[in-house]
């Protein structure tokens, strides 16, 4: 399982034509210049991703859970935690 | 538009009920890039914990499933737990807020969740899978 958490600050510089690109398609997109980069990062060097992405969908869909109400899952989440405590 | 998609989605995705299909629909839009739903570290562990208990049907690997959907997931850091404990929002438990937290302190305005309790946070806008309307755009519709 690959493990990613957004904690990684990376300062670069860009031209000022590279930056103009970006912000003009994020604006495009709706999106932040960081997702973009993020974006990119991901389709350029960890190919497979959006591969498995699609198999954690297709395993989801084929899940047969029964979730309750949103506070009958609050209360299931504090109970776990509980008989975890030491 | 980037959002923030709670743990309820996810098992609902996974789960029978009315919220299945959109809950489906919304992970679809986000595995296919054509949705920017964000998620963190503390809805995957809630997702562990609910898969863990057993008490919500057979869930086995849904947080594993969840975490590749949704990774790189948001970071609780030291400044999320610090906007959490001065959030101002009614009976609202400590796991959604730190979840309201995450996406304050990360710039998001939209969560989707079918929990109401949200709709005390001021700085967020709740909208539940089963809105159409309202989920259309996040989704990539009209």
């Amino acid at each position: 399982m690959l493990m990613h958490m957004l904690d990684q600050r990376l300062q670069i510089l860009l031209s000022a034509e590279q930056r103009r690109r970006l912000e003009g398609e994020a604006k495009r997109q709706g999106k932040s210049v960081a997702s973009l980069v993020r974006a990119a990062i991901d389709a350029h060097y960890r190919a497979g991703a959006a591969g498995e992405r699609g198999r954690a969908l297709d395993a989801i869909a084929s899940m047969k859970g029964a979730a309750p109400s949103p506070d009958e899952l609050n209360r299931l989440v504090e109970a776990e935690r509980d008989a975890q405590a030491p | 538009m980037t959002f923030f998609v709670d743990a309820n989605v996810v098992l609902y995705a996974a789960s029978r009920g009315e919220y299945r299909g959109p809950s489906l629909a919304i992970l679809g839009a986000i595995a296919g890039g054509d949705a920017e739903g964000q998620t963190s570290v503390a809805v995957i562990e809630e997702v562990w914990h609910i898969e863990r208990s057993g008490r919500a049907g057979p869930l086995d690997g849904l947080a594993e499933h969840a975490h590749s959907l949704f990774a790189p997931v948001l970071a609780v850091t030291d400044e999320v737990i610090h906007t959490a404990l001065g959030l101002h929002a009614g009976d609202l438990g400590t796991n959604d807020r730190v979840h309201a937290a995450t996406c304050i302190v990360n710039g998001i305005s939209v969560i989707v969740t079918a929990d109401r309790g949200f709709d005390a946070v001021p700085a967020l806008r709740r909208i539940d899978p089963l809105d159409e309307r309202a989920l259309a755009p996040l989704l990539g519709g009209p």
